[in-house]
């Protein structure tokens, strides 16, 4: 610990009540409001002074002026020259594989103040408190963190890159707010063994789980016969989130309507 | 006349009781259904009013709907799947954005007008239209995905994507999300309009535009 950060937490004095700050399992939750769910979910947030909203680029819909928005490279916490140049390899691959945007948009209110955050599809936005747990989500199914998170890109193995989902994932850990989205409904599916799942509905996942990325039929032959593509395999025990619509479905529905 | 909002919010039906003689200006092609006593003019209210309308975003003609012999029904719908609100006019109207509007009471004038910045690449805020009427009346308006009632009270800057109706107290400038151009365009947000006043808004929780993009920019191009 640097000395600077000592000076920032001072011992408390004998006999005194811990101060709340010590214990970050039982601060509670930034105020905010999920609305319009679950077809068209929308966030509020308040803002309390001195707390900053981290969200997907293009993902406000309104605020308070008073709310000030800067935006950020993606480049997670504290990240250095190194960190900053990873950032930016990492943008140009999740730009090429149709992941996000690889800014993000701070918001602060020194006088407190509200930000209402919305995704692009129809779906559902999911509050998750995080006391120190890692989940991995999506690529595109970040939609905001508050407090003291961290997001990494892990690499979803050679296989993933044949798919347009599931190439990437972002693993999120720490202490602090996080709210996710989907395209459609979200159900959440405790495993305990193994269970697959359509690689375009996987929102994402948590607890003692591994997956494994193969094709739903068996070799490249079951893919294409199937129309079922790629599917994530899950051993363990955990939480997979599931999403009730996908994107490459209704992609490939509207493709041959299109034009003509 | 009396509106009825059915299927809300994911995908709202108004169902419009009309008087005997009682009318009702909608979009075109906001029609879903009406009884066989309602009769359809379609107008264009003249070839400037019409084509301003088109520059505005709407269609070339508004169809007005009479009851005849006794009262009628008529249902109206939005093209997207979505909330819709109804308005009850106020000695100042409203703004609108201009896909949002799907009918009013014949007593309601709807204007087009210039919404205060020329963005060519903004695809929403550049025309607006505006609400007045000089007794009662109401607006129906739709939006992408729900709709919420928000409370200006001095400041609040709203995404132009996500506006569908503010009331006319309300001044407004679109601009920059950002502190500069390149923040601005990073953001992600385009243009955004700050409001100043007291006064009502009503968003979308949805963007049509960026909705549009997101999927349209992976689909082939048109023949």
């Amino acid at each position: 610990m640097d000395p600077q950060q000592q000076q920032l937490v001072p011992a408390a004095p004998a006999g005194a009540e811990a101060p709340a700050y010590r214990d970050n399992s039982a601060q509670a939750s930034i105020p905010h409001e999920i609305t319009h769910g679950p077809a068209f979910a929308m966030l509020r947030v308040d803002l309390p002074p001195g707390q900053v909203v981290i969200a997907e680029a293009g993902a406000m819909v309104a605020r308070h002026t008073g709310v000030a928005m800067d935006v950020k490279m993606n480049a997670g916490k504290d990240p250095g020259f190194f960190g900053m140049l990873k950032a930016i390899v990492i943008a140009l691959i999740r730009k090429v594989v149709g992941g996000e945007t690889f800014f993000v948009n701070h918001f602060s209110a020194s006088q407190g103040g509200s930000v209402w955050i919305a995704p692009t599809m129809s779906g559902q936005v999911l509050h998750r408190r995080m006391n120190g747990e890692t989940i991995t989500l999506s690529t595109g199914a970040f939609l905001c963190s508050a407090g003291d998170v961290d997001m990494s890109l892990k690499f979803g193995g050679f296989r993933a890159l044949f798919a347009r989902e599931g190439a990437f994932f972002l693993e999120v850990s720490g202490r602090g707010d996080l709210w996710f989205t989907s395209y459609g409904g979200i159900e959440a599916i405790d495993v305990n063994g193994t269970y697959i799942v359509d690689n375009g509905h996987l929102v994402g996942y948590e607890g003692a789980l591994t997956f494994d990325i193969r094709s739903a039929g068996g070799g490249l032959m079951g893919m294409v016969a199937s129309g079922e593509g790629l599917v994530c395999e899950f051993k363990g025990q955990g939480r997979v989130y599931i999403q009730s619509r996908n994107h490459s479905s209704l992609l490939s529905w509207l493709r041959p309507l299109v034009g003509g | 006349m009396q509106i009825n909002l059915l299927h809300r919010p994911a995908q709202a039906l108004a169902q419009v009781w009309l008087e005997p003689n009682e009318s009702i200006v909608a979009e075109s092609g906001a029609m879903v259904g009406m009884t066989t006593n309602v009769q359809m003019q379609t107008q264009s209210g003249g070839l400037m009013k019409g084509l301003k309308r088109m520059f505005g975003g709407e269609s070339f003609f508004r169809n007005t709907f009479t009851a005849h012999n006794g009262n009628g029904e008529l249902l109206l719908a939005h093209a997207l799947s979505g909330d819709m609100s109804v308005l009850e006019m106020t000695q100042h109207g409203y703004f609108l954005q201009s896909s949002a509007f799907i009918a009013s009471s014949p007593t309601v004038n709807i204007e087009t007008k210039v919404g205060g910045f020329r963005g060519f690449f903004s695809g929403a805020g550049v025309f607006v239209l505006k609400a007045v009427s000089q007794g009662p009346g109401q607006v129906l308006v739709g939006g992408f995905g729900g709709i919420q009632e928000l409370m200006c009270d001095g400041n609040i800057v709203i995404d132009t994507g996500h506006l569908v109706a503010w009331d006319a107290t309300l001044t407004y400038t679109v601009g920059k999300s950002g502190a500069g151009w390149i923040a601005s365009y990073l953001s992600g947000e385009g243009l955004v309009c700050h409001f100043k006043g007291q006064g009502r808004i009503w968003i979308q929780t949805r963007n049509p535009v960026e909705y549009g993009r997101s999927v349209g920019s992976q689909l082939p191009p048109r023949g």
